[in-house]
C-alpha cells in the first residue's frame, strides 16, 4: 500500500472535512437517483422507486459512517472526540480534577527530575566521540581489590612501549588547584596537571588555539596551560588575543596555548579553570603513586588484552625497582570510574520516587473508583444507546490519559524547577552535573510515564464503571452499593499502604544511618578551630626556605590575640587525607608477594595535636627542638592507638622502629616517640586503621610541605581571627592566597553532604507517601461510611452504642492497614537490601527502623480512619432512615 | 432474488470491483449493478460495503475518481482503474485461480 498517498489523503480529509463530506453525500445521492431511475424504468412510480432505493441502501448515515471508518484519520477523530468529552467531564468536577492532577504532577515531576539525573549521569555515554573506548588505568598490589594510582615509572613504561591504546596520558591526582598570582589579589583557582596527550584522548577540539603537543611534558620544557572557556570569560574578559598570554600558577610562568569549549570539564566533579602541563621526570624511585592513567583503546583491542599488556609493564617496573611491591595493572571504563560512588544512591532514589508515583497513581485510581458510582449511570445510558464496552473503556481511558498528561505537563514544570534548584546546590557532589537537563530522552520518559500511569490508574475504574449491568445503575437507588468496586478499592489501598511503608522504611534506614554517622567521633575537639589551605610558590625552592617560611608564619599567627595554638598539616580530618604510605615494623618481616600494610600519613608541625585537641596516650608530641632536618638526624614518628595495638599489642611501642615507603632494607629507620588517639582522615564512615604522623620539616618530607593546611585553635570566635591571619600571611608574601577557609565544624558538615542530601530527599519522598496513603485511607472510610449511612442509622435506632459503631467502621480500616503492613514489611525486607552499601553501621533490616516507621504509619492511618468513623457515630437515625 | 443471494467470499469484493472497472470507468451504482448482472444475480452487492471498498481501493492507489455526466444526464462519481490497480487485478486474479483450482481439487478428491 502506498503509505504516502494514504497519509496525504487522510490529511486532506481532515483538513477539508466539509468538502469531503459533501462529496460523499453527493455520491450517495447520485447512487440513489440511479437506483430509482432503474426502478422507474422497471415500472415503479417515482415515489415508490426512491423509497425502495433508500431501503436498499440501508440508511445514508450508516453508510457514511462505514466509509469514514476506512481511513486512519477516523481513529484520530474518535480520539479527539474522546479527549473533548474527557475534558468536559473533568471540568464538571473541578475539585476531583485538581486533587488528581496535583497528585500526578508531584509524582511525575519528581520522577522526571530524578530520571534526568540518572539519564545524564548513569545512562548516557560520556560526551566524547567513541567514549566507550575511554578507560582509566591504575595499579594495585597483587591480592588487593580496587584501583590505586600509578607512579611516574609505571606511566613512562606504559606510555613508551604500549601497543593497545591510541593515546595514553595521566592526570596528577595531587594537583587540584593552583595559586594564581600577578593578576590582582592572589587567589586559588581550580585546575589539574595533565600530561601531553591528555586532550587528544578525548578528541575534543579546542575553542581557540590547541591542546598540548607531544613532548611538551618532557623535563626542561617551558610551562604551558590550557584554560576553560569559563576562566577565559571571567578572568581574561574573553580577550581575543588570549593565546600566548601568560599566567603565574604556583609562582611559575605558564603560557596559554589553548581555550577549551564550555562543554569540556573533565575530570568534571568540580569546575576546572586550567589544565597545566605535568612535567614527567624519569624517577629515581617507583613511589610516589599519584597519577591517574587515562587511555583510549584501539578499536581492535579487547580489554583483556590491554590489561595483560598493563600487567607485563607492571612486572617489568617491579623488576626494575626491586624494593617496590608486586603491582598489577588495573583498568576500568572511564564512565564507571567517574560515577561509581553515586550510582547506587541514584538508583535507590529513583526507585523510591517511582514507588511514590505508584502510590499517587493508586490514590488517583481510588478517587476514580469513588467516582465510578456517579459515572455508572451516565455510562449505562451510553451503553443502553448502543456503545460497546470496548468503546466505553476506551473513552474512560482517554479521560484518564488526559488527566495524567495534564498532571505530567505541570510535573514537567516542577521537574524543571527542581533540577534548577538541584544544580544550584549540587556541584561538587556528583559528576557530570553539567550534562543534566530536560532533553528529548527525558521528555520521552515523562510522556511514557504519563501514558503508563494514565492507563494504570484508569483501567480498574474504567472496567468497574463499564461493568455490563444495565439495570442496576439505571434504577438510581442508594442501595445498589457496588460490592466489587469496593473490593477493588480496598485491594488498591492495601497496595498503597504497602508501597508507602517500603518508602518509609527506606527513609528510616537512611536517616538512622545518617544520625549514626553524624555521631561518629572524629577523634578531635571540633569547636573553635579554623582551617585554611596555603601553598607556597615554586620560588620556595629548597628545604630551608620552606621551613623558615612556616616557622616564621606560625610564630606570627601564634602571637595573635585569641590564638591558642597554630599549626600546619598535610591531611585534615574528617576526609581530607593527602596520602597513604606502606610501612614495615622492625622485626616483623615483609613478604613481597603479600600486600603491604598501608597507613594514613600526615606531616605536621609540633602544635598540630594541641590545635585539634588530639589526646596523647603515651610518649610525647613533637617538639620544636626535635632535630629532623638533615639525613644524619634521628627520624621520629608518632603513631595512633589502633596502630600501636595492632602491631605492638600489650608491649610498649615507644622506642620501637619502623620503615615507610616501599620496603627497602636501606631505608632509614623511624623511631616511635608517641602514641595519640585515633582520628578519622578518610571520612567519618571509614574504619579504624593505622595512622602515622611525621614532622613536616623532616628531611624526606619537607619538599612536600609547600601545600599545607593551616589549623588554628582560638579562644573566641574562630572565623573572627581570619582577617588577622590574612594580614600576617600578606606581610610574609603578598602573592600567596589564604584559600578554602573553613571551621572544623564546617568541614565535618561538608563531609556528610551526600549522606545528608540522600536522607533528606528520601524523607521527603516518605512524607509524601505517608500523606498520600493517609488521604487514601480517609477517602475509603468516608466512602464506606457514606454508603452505610442507612445501615448505621438502623443499628443506632436499634440501640447500638456509639463505640460499637466506631469499632465497626474502624475495623474496616484496620483490616486494610494490617494487610498493607504485612505486604509492605515483606516488600521492604527485599527492597532495602539494595541500599546496603549506602548505610553506615545500620543493617538493611534494622529492627528499630522497621518498627518505628510501621508505628508511624499505623498512627497516621488510625487518625485517617478515626475522623470519618467519628462522623458515622454522629449519624442521626431519623435522618439516615429518611435518606432513601 | 434474495433466495439465490450468496454472501461474497471475504476479500473478493475488491477484486470484483477492480475487474468491473477493467472494462471501462463506471460509477458506484453501475459497478454494483454490473457485478449483480454478470454473476446472474448470485452476488448482490450491499452499498454499505461498496462505498467503504471504494475508499479503501482509492487509498491504496488502485483507483482514481472523477465526476462525469451519466447517460441519463445526471452527474456521478466515476471510478477509473489506475495502472497499479491493473497490476493488482492481474496478481489477484492469478492468486485466485491458483487457489480455486486447489480448492476444487481438494473438494473432488
Amino acid at each position: 500500500m502506498n503509505i504516502f498517498r494514504n497519509l496525504t489523503a487522510g490529511l486532506k480529509e481532515l483538513v477539508r472535512r466539509d468538502k469531503c463530506e459533501s462529496e460523499l453525500s453527493e455520491e450517495l445521492n447520485a447512487y440513489l437517483q440511479n437506483a430509482a431511475d432503474a426502478k422507474v424504468q422497471a415500472g415503479a412510480t417515482p415515489e415508490e422507486a426512491l423509497h425502495s432505493a433508500r431501503v436498499e441502501l440501508g440508511g445514508v448515515e450508516t453508510v457514511k459512517d462505514e466509509v469514514r471508518a476506512v481511513g486512519w484519520e477516523f481513529a484520530l477523530e474518535v480520539f479527539a472526540q474522546d479527549v473533548r468529552y474527557g475534558v468536559r467531564m473533568l471540568r464538571k468536577s473541578p475539585l476531583f480534577t485538581a486533587v488528581a492532577v496535583t497528585a500526578i504532577a508531584i509524582g511525575i515531576g519528581a520522577n522526571t527530575a530524578m530520571f534526568s539525573l540518572v539519564d545524564a549521569i548513569l545512562l548516557r555515554p560520556l560526551p566524547y566521540p567513541e567514549s566507550q573506548r575511554l578507560v582509566v588505568v591504575g595499579t594495585q598490589q597483587r591480592g588487593r581489590s580496587g584501583m590505586d594510582l600509578m607512579g611516574t615509572a609505571d606511566f613512562l613504561a606504559w606510555r613508551d612501549h604500549q601497543q593497545s591504546f591510541e593515546q595514553v596520558a595521566v592526570l596528577d591526582q595531587a594537583s587540584r588547584s593552583f595559586a594564581l598570582s600577578g593578576t590582582g589579589a592572589p587567589e586559588r583557582i581550580p585546575g589539574v596537571r595533565v600530561s601531553a596527550n591528555f586532550f587528544s584522548i578525548f578528541r575534543v577540539a579546542p575553542l581557540k588555539g590547541r591542546g598540548f603537543q607531544h613532548g611538551e611534558d618532557r623535563p626542561g620544557t617551558p610551562g604551558v596551560v590550557v584554560i576553560s572557556e569559563h576562566f577565559w570569560r571571567d578572568h581574561l574578559g574573553s580577550d581575543p588575543e588570549v593565546l600566548n598570554r601568560t599566567l603565574t600558577l604556583d609562582g611559575k610562568l605558564h603560557t596559554i596555548v589553548g581555550v577549551m569549549p564550555a562543554g569540556f570539564r573533565f575530570p568534571s566533579r568540580k569546575p576546572v579553570d586550567v589544565w597545566a602541563i605535568r612535567t614527567l621526570n624519569p624517577p629515581a624511585a617507583r613511589p610516589p603513586y599519584g597519577l591517574v592513567g587515562l587511555g583510549r583503546l584501539k578499536p581492535s583491542v579487547s580489554a583483556r588484552k590491554a590489561v595483560a599488556e598493563l600487567n607485563d609493564f607492571a612486572a617489568q617496573v617491579t623488576a626494575q625497582y626491586p624494593s617496590s611491591p608486586n603491582l598489577v595493572g588495573v583498568m576500568m571504563p572511564m564512565k564507571e570510574w567517574m560515577i561509581s560512588d553515586v550510582s547506587t544512591a541514584l538508583l535507590v532514589l529513583l526507585g523510591a520516587i517511582a514507588l511514590v508515583l505508584l502510590i499517587a497513581v493508586v490514590n488517583v485510581a481510588n478517587l476514580l473508583l469513588a467516582r465510578a458510582k456517579v459515572r455508572q449511570r451516565e455510562v449505562a445510558v451510553r451503553m443502553a444507546l448502543g456503545a460497546s464496552r470496548k468503546r466505553v473503556v476506551r473513552q474512560l481511558l482517554t479521560e484518564s490519559a488526559v488527566l495524567s498528561l495534564l498532571g505530567g505537563a505541570i510535573g514537567l514544570l516542577l521537574a524543571y524547577l527542581a533540577i534548577r534548584a538541584f544544580l544550584a546546590v549540587g556541584p561538587g557532589q556528583m559528576p557530570r552535573l553539567e550534562e543534566v537537563g530536560i532533553n528529548s530522552g527525558v521528555l520521552l520518559f515523562t510522556f511514557a510515564v504519563c501514558v503508563g500511569s494514565g492507563i494504570l490508574f484508569g483501567l480498574a475504574p474504567a472496567l468497574e464503571t463499564s461493568r455490563p449491568s444495565l439495570i442496576e445503575p439505571l434504577k438510581d437507588t442508594n442501595r445498589s452499593s457496588s460490592a466489587s468496586a469496593y473490593r477493588t478499592h480496598r485491594a488498591l489501598l492495601v497496595l498503597e499502604v504497602a508501597l508507602a511503608l517500603i518508602v518509609m522504611i527506606g527513609s528510616g534506614l537512611l536517616v538512622r544511618s545518617f544520625v549514626r554517622l553524624s555521631d561518629v567521633n572524629p577523634g578531635i575537639q571540633t569547636d573553635h578551630v579554623i582551617t585554611a589551605a596555603i601553598s607556597l610558590p615554586n620560588k620556595y625552592a629548597d628545604p630551608s626556605q620552606i621551613t623558615q617560611f612556616w616557622q616564621q608564619f606560625l610564630e606570627k599567627v601564634q602571637t595573635l590575640p585569641g590564638v591558642k595554638a597554630a599549626s600546619i598539616t598535610m591531611s585534615l580530618p574528617p576526609n581530607l587525607l593527602a596520602i597513604t604510605n606502606p610501612f614495615t615494623v622492625e622485626g616483623q618481616g615483609y613478604d613481597r608477594n603479600y600486600p603491604l600494610q598501608l597507613a594514613e600519613e600526615a606531616t605536621v608541625s609540633p602544635d598540630y595535636f594541641r590545635s585539634l585537641g588530639i589526646p596523647l596516650m603515651k610518649g610525647r608530641f613533637f617538639s620544636p627542638s626535635d632535630k629532623v632536618e638533615s639525613d644524619k638526624d634521628h627520624m621520629i614518628v608518632i603513631v595512633n592507638e589502633t596502630m600501636a595495638k595492632q602491631y605492638f599489642g600489650d608491649k610498649d611501642p615507644i622506642g620501637r622502629r619502623i620503615q615507610t615507603g616501599d620496603p627497602d632494607p636501606s631505608s632509614p629507620w623511624e623511631t616511635i616517640v608517641g602514641v595519640v588517639g585515633d582520628v578519622k582522615y578518610s571520612g567519618l564512615d571509614s574504619g579504624p586503621g593505622p595512622t602515622l604522623y611525621v614532622p613536616y620539616n623532616e628531611n624526606g618530607w619537607v619538599m612536600w610541605a609547600r601545600e599545607m593546611y593551616l589549623v588554628v585553635r582560638s579562644s573566641g570566635s574562630a572565623p573572627g581571627i581570619v582577617p588577622a591571619i590574612r594580614t600576617q600571611l600578606a606581610s610574609m608574601d603578598s602573592t600567596i592566597p589564604l584559600a578554602q577557609i573553613r571551621t572544623m565544624d564546617e568541614l565535618l558538615d561538608e563531609s556528610l553532604v551526600q549522606q545528608r542530601f540522600r536522607a533528606w530527599l528520601v524523607s521527603g519522598f516518605a512524607t509524601i507517601a505517608l500523606l498520600l496513603s493517609a488521604i487514601g485511607i480517609y477517602a475509603l472510610i468516608s466512602y464506606s461510611v457514606s454508603q452505610r449511612t442507612r445501615e448505621i442509622g438502623v443499628r443506632i435506632a436499634l440501640g447500638a452504642q456509639r463505640s460499637n459503631v466506631l469499632g465497626l467502621v474502624v475495623r474496616e480500616g484496620l483490616q486494610v492497614l494490617a494487610f498493607g503492613l504485612l505486604l509492605g514489611l515483606v516488600g521492604a525486607l527485599s527492597a532495602t537490601r539494595i541500599m546496603r552499601s549506602l548505610l553506615y553501621s545500620t543493617s538493611a533490616t534494622d529492627a528499630l527502623s522497621f518498627i518505628a516507621t510501621s508505628f508511624t504509619l499505623i498512627a497516621v492511618a488510625l487518625l485517617a480512619c478515626y475522623i470519618p468513623a467519628r462522623r458515622a457515630t454522629k449519624v442521626d437515625p431519623m435522618v439516615a432512615l429518611r435518606y432513601e | 432474488m434474495p433466495d439465490k443471494n450468496t454472501p461474497l467470499v471475504q476479500g473478493t469484493l475488491d477484486m470484483l470491483i477492480l475487474k468491473t472497472l477493467a472494462l471501462e470507468p463506471m460509477h458506484a451504482y453501475g459497478i454494483g449493478l454490473r457485478i449483480e448482472q454478470i454473476s446472474k444475480g448470485v452476488f448482490q452487492v450491499n452499498p454499505g460495503s461498496l462505498f467503504p471498498a471504494f475508499k479503501r481501493l482509492e487509498r491504496a492507489g488502485w483507483l482514481d475518481s472523477e465526476w462525469r455526466a451519466t447517460g441519463n444526464n445526471r452527474r456521478a462519481k466515476y471510478y477509473v482503474l489506475t495502472s497499479s490497480g491493473r497490476k493488482q487485478l492481474k496478481s489477484e486474479t492469478r492468486d485466485w485461480k491458483a487457489q480455486s483450482v486447489a480448492i476444487a481439487r481438494i473438494l473432488e478428491a
